[in-house]
C-alpha cells in the first residue's frame, strides 16, 4: 500500500498542506510548507492522560545565568563584577533565593518559587543546541525545527508532534495556535494550527454591526462549494466562533492568580482560559522577547530583572491559575531560548551571544523542584567552551523529546527529533 | 517585429549566448562580502516524502523533495480536490472572459469588453507580443516611484537596501494591477516562481535579477532566460555558487539549475553529475557589490565528466579560461529533451489546469523543440480555446487574488504599500520565499487561509484615502438587482451562479443604494467562493 493510499481517506492528512507564517521580527514572513509527505509512523493516540503543551519562547538569548546562578561559584562573580547577582546568603536586599546548595534563582524570577517548592517547576541548566551558531536567526530556526543545521527541514518540531498524533477532540475546529502575529516556525506543519494574534479580536474585519449578517453570508456561500475549499472556510469559520464563544476578557483566573499586564501576561493569560475552555486545544506557542542584553543587561534592577519579572509573573500565574487553582489541568509548559550568553561581562555591562542557558519546565507531572545539570563544572575559563560560555551539557531535544513521549504521548521521535537519540534526563513523573 | 513602444523591459538580445562577453573581472583577493546573511545561511528545501525524510535523517546528501512537481499520483489527487463546483464552470460559457481570467491578473468589464471585441485569437496574439502593446503610463509609474528598479548594484547597495527590495516589490504589485501587458506580467509572475530568490538571503541583489533576468526574458527564449539567470550575482548568491571553490565545491547552484531550472528532478542525471558539474561551475562567483564574475582562480581545470560529456584537463590560466566549460553545459541543459518535457509541463500547470493531459504536454514540449525554446509558441499551444473550455478553473494565490481585486475596483492609486501589506497579512510577501522552487501553486497549500482573505477583501474595499482610493459610486445601483448586476459585471465579467446573484441582492435589498451596505457587498463578492478561482 502506498503511502498516499493509506491516509487518503484522512482529513488530517489532507490539511496538512498549508500556507503557514515564520514571523520573526519586522514583519517578516517567510513561508515553508508541509507538503504531502505522509509519515510512516503509528499515530499517537488519544488519552485521557494526554497533556496540552504550552511552549514558550524567549527570543534574542535569554541569559541563563542571570534567571538561575551557581552563587558557590566564585568564577560567576569575578566574570561578571557589574551584573552578578548576590549571594542568597549575603544581606544585601537584591540578594537571590537560594534553589539548592549550589544554585539561586534571581529575585526577579522568585514569583516561580511556589512552583518550584511545590515540586512543579524543573530548571535545566546548561541546555541548548549541539549546533555552536551564535546566530539569533539559524539558532532559533534550528531549534525551533529541531535539528541543526538541516536546511531541507522547514516545519517545526511541535508542529509534527500534532502531524503525527490524532486530534485529542476529532471535531476540533483548532488543534493548536501561535499566540502571534505569525505562525512561529515551532508549530509549522501543524495540521488545523495557525496564528492567532489576539484571541479577544479574532474574526470578521470590518463593522460589528454586520458582522454576524455578513458572518451567515458567508457562510451559506461556501456551505454550496462541494470541495475541500468549503469545508476550509467552515472551518475558519467554526475557528472563529469558537474563539468568539470564550470571554477572554471576563475570564477569571482560579487561585486568586493576577497575571502581568504585559503582552506576555495577557498571552498566558488568554492561554489558560483556551485550555479550560476544553475545545480540544492542543498546543499553544507564545514568544516574549527582550533578551538580547548586550548592554545595560541590569539582572538586578534593571532592564533584565524587568523582562524576568514578566516571565516568572506570567508563569507563576499560570501555575496557580491552571496547575493548582482548584481544577488541576494537564498541561506541561516548556520554555526554551536560543542560547545563552557570554559567562564574563562585556564592556558595556551586558553580555554577549554565548552557548547554554537555563530551561524551564513546569507541570503537575514534572519532575520539578530541582536545578537539572549534566557534569556542572565551575565556571573557570578553562572549562568554558571558547574559554567564555557555558558549555551545552544537556541537549534541549532530550527535555522536549521525554515530554514528546511521555506528556504528550507520541512515540514517534524519529519524525519529531529526526537523526537525533535522545538521552532520558527523567524530566517527568 | 514591427515598431515597438518600450523595448526598455523585454526581450532584447541574448547576452549570455556561445559568444559570451566577458563580465567583470576581478580577483578573488578583491572580492568582497556585500553582505553577511548568504555566507553562513543554507538554502532551504522543503521535506516531500517520507523516503526522503528518511534518507535525510541518514544523512545523505540525496534526500531532496521532488517538489514542485508531485508524482502523478498526488497530483491526480490534488486535481480532483481542487476542482471548483461545477454549477461555477458550468456559467463560465464565454471562451473569451476565460481566456481573459487566464492570461491577466484579473478580470474587468472594460478588459472583458476590449478582448471580446477583438475576439479569442486576436486577443491572445496581442498579449503575446507585449513589446507592442503601449504601455507607457505604467512604465512612467514605475520610473517615477521606484527609483532604485534602474540602479546598477553599486547605485543599490549605495541607497537603502532594504528600500529596493520594497519598491521592487510594489512596483511589482503596481505593474501587474495596471499595466496592459498583463500576460506578460503573469509569465513574469511564473519565472519568478522558477527562478525563485528570497530577498531575504539576497537582498537588494533581486532588483537586478528581476530586471535584468526575468522580466528582461519572460516572454522570450527560455534559453536566453536560462543562461540570463546563471549570471545572476542573486542567484549565484542564493544558491552559494558564489562561494564554491577548486578543492572546496559548493554544489548547490549544480544541482538545482538541473533539479529546479531545467531538466527536473526526473531529468536522468546522476549525483556524479551534480558534483562534476559542481567542478564545472567553479569561478562562476560574485565580485564588488554584486557584480557576476567568472574568476579563473577559483576554476578547477582538472578532467570531468558531466551528463556524458567530457571534458579534458587544461593548465591552469586566467581570464575566461574554463568559463566555455559551464557555457556548453548549460546551453546543453537548455535544450535538452527532458528540459523540454519540464518547461513544458510547469508552464501548462501555470496557464490552464492543475493536470493537464500529457497528450497537451506532449504538444508543448514538441513546441518548445521546435521554436528551441520560444515561450510564446508554447503558450499558444496552451491556450487553445479548445484546450480551455474543459480546463478546470485554478484556484487564484493570495497575490492573484489581491491583484484581481484591486483590478476589479479600479481604485485610484499612487502607491501600492497598502496592497504589499495586505500581501504580507495573506502570506505571500513577494520574493520571500525561502526554498528555491517558489511559491507553490497549489490550491490544497493555500485554502486553509480563508479568513485572512475575507479580511484582505474587506480591507481594500474600506480603503479612501489618497494612497488608495477605492471609488464605490460605480457599484452603487439603484435596486438590489442593479446594484448586483454590477458587481457582477465588474468582479465576475458578468458569469456568477444565479445563487450567488440571489445573495448579493439579499445582501444589498435592505439598503441598495447605502455605499456603506454597498462596500460590505462588494467585500462579500470578493470573499465568495467564486471570486476564488480563475
Amino acid at each position: 500500500m502506498s503511502q498516499h493510499e493509506l491516509h487518503a481517506g484522512c482529513d488530517e492528512y489532507n490539511s496538512l498542506t498549508r500556507r503557514a507564517f515564520v514571523g520573526v521580527a519586522a514583519g517578516v514572513a517567510a513561508a515553508a510548507t508541509m507538503p504531502a509527505w505522509l509519515p510512516k509512523v503509528v499515530l499517537a493516540q488519544s488519552a485521557a492522560s494526554r497533556d496540552i503543551i504550552v511552549s514558550v519562547f524567549l527570543r534574542g538569548g535569554a541569559d541563563g545565568l542571570s534567571m538561575v546562578y551557581p552563587f558557590t561559584d566564585t568564577n560567576y562573580y569575578t566574570g561578571r563584577p557589574t551584573i552578578s547577582i548576590p549571594r542568597p546568603d549575603s544581606s544585601d536586599a537584591n540578594r537571590g533565593v537560594a534553589l539548592n546548595g549550589q544554585f539561586a534563582m534571581s529575585r526577579a524570577m522568585s514569583a516561580l518559587l511556589p512552583a518550584y517548592q511545590a515540586g512543579n517547576l524543573l530548571v535545566v541548566h546548561g541546555a541548548g543546541l549541539v549546533n555552536n551558531t551564535r546566530s539569533h536567526f539559524d539558532a532559533q530556526r534550528f531549534i525551533e525545527v529541531g535539528k541543526a543545521a538541516d536546511a531541507n527541514l522547514v516545519t517545526g518540531w511541535l508542529g509534527r508532534h500534532l502531524a503525527t498524533s490524532t486530534p485529542m477532540r476529532s471535531d476540533a475546529p483548532l488543534r493548536a495556535l501561535g499566540l502571534s502575529q505569525g505562525l512561529p516556525r515551532t508549530l509549522v506543519g501543524g495540521p488545523k494550527t495557525i496564528p492567532v494574534p489576539n484571541p479577544t479580536t479574532y474574526g470578521l474585519a470590518g463593522s460589528a454591526t454586520t458582522r454576524a449578517e455578513r458572518t451567515a453570508w458567508l457562510r451559506e456561500d461556501y456551505t454550496e462549494v462541494d470541495t475541500s475549499i468549503g469545508a476550509k472556510a467552515l472551518d475558519a469559520m467554526n475557528t472563529v466562533s469558537l474563539l468568539n464563544s470564550i470571554n477572554f476578557n471576563g475570564y477569571v483566573p482560579a487561585g486568586g492568580a493576577v497575571y502581568p499586564a504585559t503582552s506576555f501576561g495577557r498571552g498566558m493569560r488568554s492561554a489558560a482560559a483556551l485550555i479550560k475552555a476544553d475545545i480540544g486545544i492542543e498546543a499553544i506557542q507564545l514568544d516574549i522577547g527582550g533578551w538580547d542584553t548586550h548592554s545595560a543587561q541590569a539582572p538586578v534592577l534593571g532592564s533584565m530583572s524587568r523582562s524576568m519579572q514578566d516571565l516568572a509573573g506570567a508563569l507563576a500565574a499560570f501555575h496557580a491559575d491552571a496547575l493548582t487553582g482548584g481544577v488541576t489541568y494537564n498541561v506541561t509548559v516548556v520554555v526554551v531560548s536560543e542560547f545563552g550568553r557570554n559567562v564574563r561581562e562585556n564592556g558595556s555591562q551586558g553580555t554577549d551571544h554565548g552557548r547554554g542557558t537555563c530551561m524551564l519546565v513546569m507541570g503537575p507531572r514534572i519532575a520539578g523542584g530541582r536545578v537539572l545539570t549534566n557534569n556542572w563544572v565551575p565556571l573557570a575559563r578553562e572549562n568554558l567552551e571558547s574559554q567564555q560560555d557555558l558549555r551545552v551539557t544537556i541537549d534541549h531535544r532530550d527535555i522536549l523529546a521525554e515530554i514528546v513521549t511521555r506528556r504528550l504521548g507520541n512515540p514517534n521521535l524519529g519524525v519529531i527529533f529526526p537523526s537525533y537519540v535522545p538521552t532520558v534526563r527523567g524530566v517527568t513523573l | 517585429m514591427g515598431t515597438t513602444l518600450d523595448q526598455d523591459e523585454l526581450t532584447g538580445p541574448d547576452q549570455h549566448g556561445a559568444t559570451e562577453r566577458p563580465s567583470t573581472l576581478t580577483s578573488a583577493a578583491s572580492r568582497r562580502r556585500f553582505f553577511t546573511a548568504a555566507a553562513t545561511a543554507a538554502a532551504a528545501f522543503v521535506v516531500t516524502t517520507p523516503e526522503q525524510a528518511q534518507a535525510q535523517s541518514q544523512g545523505t546528501r540525496r534526500a531532496r523533495r521532488k517538489l514542485p512537481e508531485p508524482v502523478r499520483g498526488v497530483s491526480l489527487a490534488l486535481a480532483s480536490a481542487a476542482t471548483p463546483p461545477d454549477a461555477q464552470l458550468a456559467v463560465w460559457r464565454d471562451p473569451v472572459a476565460r481566456l481573459v481570467r487566464r492570461v491577466t491578473l484579473g478580470i474587468t468589464k472594460a478588459e472583458l469588453e476590449r478582448a471580446r471585441a477583438l475576439g479569442y485569437s486576436r486577443y491572445l496574439e496581442e498579449q503575446l507580443r507585449p513589446s507592442m502593446i503601449d504601455d507607457r503610463a505604467t512604465a512612467s509609474f514605475v520610473a517615477t516611484n521606484y527609483a532604485t528598479l534602474r540602479m546598477t548594484p553599486d547605485e543599490l547597495y549605495g541607497a537603502n537596501p532594504g528600500r529596493a527590495v520594497t519598491e521592487l516589490q510594489e512596483a511589482t504589485i503596481y505593474r501587474a494591477a495596471f499595466s496592459k501587458r498583463q500576460l506578460y506580467e503573469r509569465m513574469v509572475e511564473f519565472w519568478t516562481d522558477h527562478f525563485s530568490i528570497d530577498t531575504d538571503r539576497v537582498s537588494h541583489l533581486k532588483s537586478t535579477d528581476d530586471r535584468d533576468v526575468i522580466r528582461r526574458h519572460a516572454m522570450g527564449k527560455y534559453p536566453a532566460l536560462l543562461r540570463a539567470s546563471a549570471h545572476s550575482a542573486a542567484m549565484m548568491e542564493y544558491l552559494d555558487q558564489a562561494v564554491s571553490r577548486r578543492g572546496n565545491i559548493n554544489e548547490h547552484y549544480a544541482r538545482d539549475i538541473m533539479e529546479l531550472h531545467s531538466v527536473g528532478v526526473d531529468g536522468g542525471y546522476t549525483e556524479q553529475d551534480v558534483n562534476e558539474l559542481a567542478r564545472v561551475l567553479t569561478g562562476w562567483t560574485v565580485s564588488g557589490r554584486g557584480i557576476f564574475t567568472y574568476d579563473a582562480q577559483m576554476h578547477d581545470f582538472g578532467p570531468k565528466r558531466v551528463l556524458g560529456r567530457t571534458i579534458p584537463a587544461t593548465a591552469a590560466a586566467r581570464g575566461l579560461a574554463g568559463k566555455g566549460e559551464a557555457d556548453a553545459i548549460i546551453n546543453q541543459l537548455a535544450l535538452h529533451p527532458k528540459t523540454a518535457q519540464y518547461i513544458a509541463l510547469k508552464m501548462t500547470r501555470f496557464l490552464l489546469q492543475y493536470d493537464p493531459a500529457d497528450a497537451t504536454v506532449q504538444a508543448v514540449a514538441a513546441e518548445f523543440t521546435r521554436t528551441k525554446g520560444d515561450i510564446p509558441s508554447m503558450i499558444r499551444v496552451i491556450l487553445t480555446q479548445q484546450n480551455l473550455m474543459v480546463a478546470p478553473a485554478k484556484y487564484k494565490r493570495p497575490f492573484h487574488l489581491a491583484i484581481s481585486t484591486v483590478r476589479a475596483l479600479g481604485p485610484s492609486v499612487s502607491s501600492t504599500s497598502f496592497v504589499r501589506g495586505q500581501l504580507n497579512a495573506m502570506g505571500q510577501q513577494l520574493f520571500n520565499w525561502e526554498t528555491p522552487d517558489g511559491y507553490p501553486d497549489k490550491m490544497e497549500f493555500w485554502s486553509g487561509l480563508a479568513l485572512a482573505r475575507w479580511n484582505a477583501a474587506t480591507s481594500m474595499v474600506a480603503q479612501t484615502g489618497t494612497a488608495f482610493n477605492f471609488n464605490v459610486t460605480p457599484f452603487v445601483g439603484t435596486s438590489a438587482e442593479t446594484g448586483a448586476a454590477l458587481i457582477i459585471d465588474n468582479l465576475f465579467g458578468g458569469e456568477v451562479t444565479e445563487s450567488l446573484r440571489t445573495r448579493l441582492q439579499g445582501y444589498l435589498r435592505p439598503s441598495p443604494t447605502n455605499t456603506g451596505r454597498v462596500r460590505e457587498a462588494v467585500a462579500l463578492a470578493l470573499s465568495s467562493a467564486q471570486f476564488q478561482w480563475y
